[in-house]
């Protein structure tokens, strides 16, 4: 979608919107190269900001289309040294919380099992009468069961896991 | 003594119960849906303790529907074990039919007391 835009902005107010919009955004320039991208660019693409810049809008396109970007508009600016800006995002905040509720409920339930055993067999340890060997066998397999316990939340609670 | 089917793909989890349950009944395992419904065709057991999350074809929800629509297996007792810890599961798992739903983690000894008292042993 292409726009125009009617009138000048203040700086102060291009400025406010650069730096504290939720979307991300890039500056074309009279020459037609990505000249700048504002903070929130590089997360909501996940593109690297030294990559980008340069680029000329066709070439800006085709890395746009590889990333998780859902929503991007061109506006024509026409302001001294700046032809269009590019304004995106990966996806509305409602639809990335679902995905983060589904993902922490996923991992509540992975931990429930190995605690389920953890709970199990130390209750059954302390509650019942069992002969040496099978205290040391009990004993053995929950050591294992916090073993796995452990692992899962060195995996699933990492925080690069829990942002993919 | 009464017979009792434990049907769980974690066998820390199934070496539990069995721990638990097995003074006071006759036991049967399953790691799978699939398998735990040919065995209760066999063994016709009074109350089965049901994992939820089993891989397979099957799940424990798709087995208690399976067993409660049967009318020569309703009768049977199901405690629903699992990990699906939200209300909505809960709901659920008793809508389907189940007798009774313990969460994990749970307690061993309060399962061998609700079966022990729902099936009337001792």
């Amino acid at each position: 979608m292409t726009t125009k835009l009617n009138d000048s902005l203040p700086p102060l107010v291009l400025q406010a919107l650069w730096q504290r919009s939720l979307f991300g955004i890039a500056a074309i320039n009279n020459e037609g190269h990505v000249s700048a991208v504002n903070p929130i660019f590089e997360r909501c693409t996940g593109l690297d900001q030294a990559a980008i810049m340069g680029l000329t809008e066709d070439d800006f396109n085709l890395a746009l289309l590889a990333t998780p970007v859902r929503e991007c508009n061109r506006v024509d600016v026409g302001v001294e040294g700046l032809s269009a800006l590019y304004y995106m995002r990966v996806r509305s905040s409602s639809s990335s919380q679902n995905t983060m509720a589904v993902k922490l409920s996923g991992i509540a339930e992975a931990l429930r099992e190995p605690l389920a055993s953890i709970y199990g067999f130390t209750e059954l340890l302390l509650t019942q009468d069992y002969d040496e060997e099978t205290r040391i066998d009990l004993t053995s397999t929950l050591l294992d069961q916090i073993e796995i316990m452990s692992n899962l939340i060195n995996e699933q609670l990492d925080v690069r896991t829990l942002n993919k | 003594m009464k017979n009792v089917l434990i049907v769980d793909d974690q066998a820390s989890i199934r070496q539990i119960v069995r721990l638990i349950l097995r003074k006071d009944f006759a036991l049967a395992e399953a790691e799978d849906a699939v398998s735990a419904l040919e065995q209760i065709k066999l063994l016709k057991p009074d109350a089965m303790v049901l994992d939820v999350m089993m891989p397979g074809e099957m799940d424990g929800y798709q087995l208690c529907e399976k067993i409660k629509q049967d009318p020569a297996l309703a009768d049977i007792y199901i405690v629903l074990l699992t990990a699906c810890g939200q209300v909505a599961d809960q709901e659920k798992g008793l809508a389907l039919g189940a007798n009774a739903y313990f969460v994990k983690p749970f307690s061993p000894v309060e399962v061998s007391r609700h079966l022990i008292h729902a099936l009337q042993v001792k």
